[in-house]
């Protein structure tokens, strides 16, 4: 047998044996998930709920700062407005 | 040994205080003796934090917000006593001996036999810089300190705006 015979037979199209199709689809369903996978996925969901709740936090945080900074700062200037006018007050009576 | 370095820890503390910038010292005991106190000090990051929230709070809001503009500092201290001579006017010389430098000036002063107002001013480059308040009154002290610049006339206005009285968490009391 020369080369060329030798490849054609080697190379010959031939079909697959009854039920190879479901075989392959029944063998990949059941692999089952690489031992590294499930601890990747929970670790990447467990850092990402934990930046959102980090981040909620924070803007909260900041939130009832300037809530607290706004309260303070109308109380300061009250009290200034408050005693400002009572010495212009003191002044006014004192010309009269 | 001591001494030096007592002296090394008031230059420290001097140096690290802005050239006419006013710390208001020496009533810090008072609050416990006070049936209300009020002690607020806003630096500038606060202050622009305030201005964001009071943005949203209409016209009132805003017109506080531009009041607070100008400003790098407020610090008030307020006491109210239930009874007299809770206080010294002593206790106020070390504020009025930091008003006694250059650059402050004393443009009311109101005595009565009980009363004392005060109002300190001080300009840079012929703008205000800052402004002090002393009022002592036999059953209340309140000192008021704003750094930056400020329209007297539009903080005496503020009353007008009809601002509600806000209690502030932690405060002594709730200022009236």
């Amino acid at each position: 047998m020369n080369l060329d015979e030798e490849l054609k037979a080697a190379l010959r199209r031939e079909d697959p044996s009854p039920g190879f199709a479901q075989r392959v689809v029944a063998r990949t369903r059941s692999k089952p998930t690489p031992r590294w996978a499930m601890p990747r996925l929970i670790w990447a969901s467990a850092i990402a709920a934990m930046v959102v709740a980090g981040f909620a936090g924070i803007s909260e945080y900041r939130q009832k700062k300037a809530e607290r900074a706004g309260h303070e700062a109308v109380l300061a200037l009250q009290i200034a407005a408050e005693k400002l006018n009572m010495t212009r007050d003191k002044i006014g009576r004192w010309e009269n | 040994m001591h001494r030096i370095l007592l002296t090394i820890l008031i230059a420290s503390s001097a140096a690290a205080q802005l050239p006419g910038q006013l710390r208001i010292t020496g009533l810090d005991g008072l609050a416990s003796k006070a049936k209300e106190s009020v002690d607020i000090t806003l630096d500038s990051s606060m202050l622009q934090m305030a201005g964001g929230f009071l943005a949203s709070g209409g016209k009132d809001g805003n017109d506080i917000k531009s009041l607070l503009v100008g400003l790098k500092t407020i610090t008030v201290k307020s006491f109210q006593f239930k009874e007299t001579g809770q206080y010294r006017t002593e206790d106020l010389e070390p504020i009025r001996a930091q008003l006694r430098t250059p650059g402050w000036n004393k443009i009311v002063s109101v005595q009565s036999k009980e009363e004392t107002s005060e109002i300190y001013t001080r300009t840079e480059q012929g703008k205000m810089a800052g402004f002090v308040i002393i009022a002592a009154e036999p059953r209340e002290l309140t000192v008021v300190a704003i750094e930056g610049t400020i329209d007297l006339n539009d903080l005496a206005k503020l009353k007008a705006l009809g601002v509600p009285s806000i209690p502030i968490p932690n405060q002594k009391g709730t200022k009236e």
